[in-house]
């Protein structure tokens, strides 16, 4: 199994266990039995290796966005460049995981209640200064409404709600 | 005031619709983490979008902190500076450790195994 490569790659990028489970994909075959509104991945059931280019950004487009940031006389060493573009794959989970547990929390708890009379809100989480304790305006997906007409309405709420009348729940 | 400020900074934003990253990569490395099934549209733009902001924000602050004044080059050591002091960065302090020569810490060790000796 390439089960080595990416675990290497995942202590490169400080990622922990909790992040990469081992695997290089997670398939969303409903290996939790918890959430069974996973759809199938949209045709990425490639179990090719995951290369190093793969899992950072090109180096060229990441060189040229520090270039830009510093002053105009600035230089960048290579192992910093190559550094920060390890940085920014562990921001992407990073930012990807955190709102993502807050989802599932939510999910969780609508999912206790009755005839599925709820909506889930699906969080964005960006905060100011990268930190991930605030939150922007939550944004549902799709609603069924009572007629059984699927409706993907994006509504923006401040806080999770409870909407009577809407039956399933679906992810567009 | 604030008005005006807002305004520059919608300004701001619609001129920088513009992104240097690509989506593509950028949805490989989210669909990494475990239980992550699709990905709104909206969500993979605004990560991309946000991940430029943090490399610029990364980048200079290293820069201002660290030898940008002399050398006038970034180097790794002002990045893993940056990893340790500024509570931003916290996260990479893992992925950013600072580095030091080996016969350096070989001297440490031994130092260290010296103090015990005389305990």
């Amino acid at each position: 199994m390439d089960g080595d490569s990416s675990t290497t790659d995942a202590s490169q990028l400080g990622i922990t266990g909790e992040y990469m489970a081992g695997s290089h994909f997670v398939l969303a075959q409903a290996q939790d039995g918890d959430e069974g509104l996973n759809d199938h991945e949209d045709g990425d059931g490639s179990k090719d290796n995951l290369r190093e280019q793969d899992i950072y950004l090109p180096i060229a487009n990441v060189a040229r966005i520090m270039k830009n940031a510093i002053p105009q006389t600035g230089k960048i060493a290579k192992d910093a460049k190559e550094c920060v573009q390890e940085c920014v794959s562990e921001f992407i989970s990073f930012i990807t995981s955190e709102p993502l547990k807050l989802y599932l929390q939510k999910f969780r708890e609508a999912m206790k209640g009755e005839k599925g009379i709820s909506t889930v809100t699906v969080t964005e989480g960006m905060g100011e200064e990268l930190t991930d304790e605030t939150f922007t305006n939550p944004l549902p997906a799709g609603i069924i409404t009572a007629d059984g007409q699927q409706q993907n309405v994006m509504v923006y709420t401040t806080s999770y709600q409870q909407i009577p009348g809407v039956q399933q729940l679906q992810f567009s | 005031m604030s008005g005006k400020n807002m305004e520059e900074k919608v300004e701001q934003a619609t001129d920088r619709k513009n992104i240097s990253l690509p989506m593509s990569r950028v949805r490989l490395i989210m669909k990494s983490s475990p239980d992550v099934s699709c990905i709104n549209q909206d969500a993979l733009f605004l990560t991309t979008k946000a991940t430029e902001l943090f490399v610029q924000h990364l980048a200079l602050s290293s820069y201002k902190n660290g030898s940008g004044k002399e050398t006038n080059t970034l180097s790794y050591s002002d990045l893993a500076n940056a990893a340790e002091e500024s509570e931003t960065f916290q996260f990479l302090t893992d992925i950013l450790p600072k580095k030091i020569l080996a016969r350096e810490y070989l001297k440490s060790l031994e130092e260290m195994e010296k103090v015990d000796d005389n305990l």
